[in-house]
């Protein structure tokens, strides 16, 4: 019954990691640029996607396929912003939320278009090798994918807060207006933090490769995990995403393990649902850090 | 619609008129079904519209009454030979009391997180009837007993009927907006749209308006669910729940004007026709093409015309004859 629950919490938090990623795309983009990025889900299918046609077309291993995954997802980041969300930035949330909201249905309907509904996986030398730790086992590809994530997630952090650019971004964060008044240029420090944030999202799409399938619906488990994560985190918290992604993943795989193979989205639901009746403003208390 | 002139009763009889008309001159089972589909969905946008358009409260996660309103009545006639059409009523209420627990939940997020509680409680609602197979039949579903032609069980032998159940329904869902727009909720409603602490902080009771309206719309949108399933004969979690009925309640009222009366009519007109037009062209066997074009109808909307497209129609309405002013035409 231990070994179980203790099995349990490994495979949670491992995947929580990748959980991770997605939702702290989603919070800096919360904090950075005020709206909520309903596509983000779907760019982690892209980062999939680009990961599995790499890997069968030019034999690239998922986890090379990383250097090229961001950089792509960040550039498409860039574009997004200026080309797209900068035009609907404003006091009204309408164009806002169905803006990113139409940009998740037309990728998703897009590659459904072009890839088919088919089930994409990618097979590495390591995809069914684990460690054995006595009566545990951790799989290789899992730890991988939650190393890096967590490293990826460290390197967000140190950014944000020792480069020039990252306090930029923090203080636009705080107070769009007095930032723009302390000579920082909104619409580069937007760029740059979109940009990021779907950076972000093709790493976790690469990450998840070799041990996950990528159909055109896949983003849409992240993305629902990602946003109750980042009201359990306190909106527009990085560490507080991070945390509430990981125990997330742990409650999910919680749910599996006791309550039945489909039951991991109830549980995760049950959670969204009782934070907003007991803790609306998250388990941060309410500051954006 | 303001004035209620002479030109407005008489364009608005005519097209009473000619929507009376319409199936008895198309008889075509397929156009009717078209048909069918226009009105069933501009009534769900007519309902979405009040808590989504008016309040602003950009529900993503109207299929939960949808499903709650197709299950009531749904389980009142399989199991207990009730007629749909009391079942549709305690559906609606079924649904109006959901909408409490729902929104006293949703109701303590803004914006964009508002949204995203209302796709959790819907799924969350769907799930629970995919899990519990003692609540209702499971993910399998039942199909609805046909008992031949029997209009008090809301069971019809041609489309026609149909057509002219949910004709009603969308006149009732537009009576119902025209009353409230012109009473001091429409105004407070609108408030709140607009800027919701400036409302409360000129007394406007917010909390207690939203919860109305969203029992209002809650209502009328289990009234569709009750409907649809009555003409399909069929039920199961994934037709009742789905979430592209959420998605097409928001989307007509956008697409046509987000908080008027007519937009979520124009809005479905223009969709619906689209994905008739697109299935014609490009058979059925094509996964994606239809929400692919609305994604890019509904992007286009928001960046060019994020008002809707219903300010085309009024713009030419108000260039009718009579409200021209007085020309002396040059000999």
């Amino acid at each position: 019954m231990v070994e179980t629950v203790i099995q349990a919490v490994i495979n949670g938090l491992l995947i929580g990691g990748i959980y991770a990623l997605v939702s702290i795309g989603v919070t800096l983009i919360f904090g950075v640029v005020k709206i909520v990025n309903f596509a983000q889900g779907e760019f982690v299918m892209i980062g999939m996607y680009i990961t599995f046609f790499l890997f069968s077309y030019l034999g690239i291993d998922p986890l090379l396929s990383l250097f090229v995954s961001m950089p792509v997802l960040f550039t498409i980041g860039v574009l997004v912003q200026h080309f797209l969300i900068r035009r609907v930035l404003g006091p009204n949330d309408m164009p806002q939320i169905f803006l990113t909201f139409a940009l998740s249905l037309l990728l998703l309907n897009l590659s459904l278009l072009l890839f088919s509904a088919n089930y994409r996986t990618v097979h590495t030398f390591y995809s069914d090798e684990a460690f054995h730790f006595g009566a545990f086992y951790v799989p290789v590809a899992k730890l991988i994918a939650f190393v890096v994530a967590m490293g990826l997630s460290g390197v967000l952090w140190a950014f944000l807060h020792t480069t020039d650019l990252g306090k930029a971004m923090r203080a636009a964060s705080q107070n769009r207006d007095v930032a723009t008044l302390m000579g920082i240029n909104p619409n580069r420090v937007f760029a740059v933090a979109f940009g990021a944030a779907l950076a972000l999202a093709g790493a976790a799409g690469s990450l998840l490769m070799p041990f996950y399938s990528a159909y055109p619906f896949v983003g849409q488990i992240f993305v629902l995990m990602a946003f109750v994560a980042v009201v359990l985190g306190t909106l527009g918290n990085v560490v507080g995403a991070l945390i509430a992604s990981l125990m997330m993943g742990i409650a999910e795989s919680l749910g599996i393990q006791f309550v039945g193979a489909d039951s991991g989205l109830i549980v995760v639901f049950a959670m969204l649902l009782l934070t907003l009746a007991f803790k609306p403003s998250g388990l941060g208390g309410g500051r954006v850090r | 619609m303001a004035g209620l002139n002479k030109w407005t009763w008489l364009a608005l009889a005519m097209l009473v008129a000619v929507l009376l008309a319409l199936p008895q001159i198309v008889t075509s089972s397929f156009a009717v079904d078209i048909f069918i589909r226009i009105l069933l969905f501009s009534f769900i946008g007519v309902a979405w519209n009040l808590i989504g358009g008016y309040a602003k409260q950009l529900s993503l996660g109207h299929a939960a009454f949808f499903g709650l309103g197709a299950y009531t009545s749904t389980i009142m006639q399989v199991d207990f030979g009730i007629s749909p059409w009391i079942g549709m009523v305690a559906g609606g209420v079924v649904a109006m009391l959901a909408s409490l627990p729902i929104g006293w939940l949703c109701f303590r997020l803004h914006g964009p997180y508002f949204t995203i509680a209302t796709i959790a409680t819907a799924q969350a609602l769907m799930l629970i009837f995919l899990k519990f197979r003692d609540l209702a039949w499971g993910a399998e579903g039942t199909t609805i007993p046909n008992l031949g032609s029997s209009p008090l069980m809301m069971q019809f032998e041609t489309k026609a009927s149909y057509y002219y159940v949910v004709l009603g329904l969308l006149a009732l869902g537009l009576a119902i907006t025209w009353r409230i727009e012109r009473s001091w909720m429409g105004y407070y409603l609108v408030a709140i749209g607009e800027n919701e602490d400036a409302a409360e902080a000129i007394g406007v009771n917010a909390a207690r308006i939203k919860r109305d309206i969203f029992m209002i719309s809650s209502f009328l949108t289990a009234l569709a669910g009750t409907f649809y399933v009555q003409y399909i004969y069929f039920i199961d979690p994934a037709t009742a729940f789905n979430f592209s009925i959420s998605i097409e309640a928001a989307l007509v009222s956008i697409v046509g004007g987000i908080g008027t009366l007519w937009g979520p009519v124009i809005g479905t007109v223009l969709l619906e026709t689209t994905s008739a037009l697109l299935q014609s062209w490009l058979g059925s066997s094509t996964g994606g093409i239809q929400l692919t074009v609305y994604a890019l109808i509904l992007m286009a909307v928001i960046l060019w015309r994020p008002t809707g497209l219903i300010g085309l129609v009024t713009e030419a309405w108000r260039r009718r004859p009579d409200s021209q002013p007085a020309r002396v035409e040059s000999p």
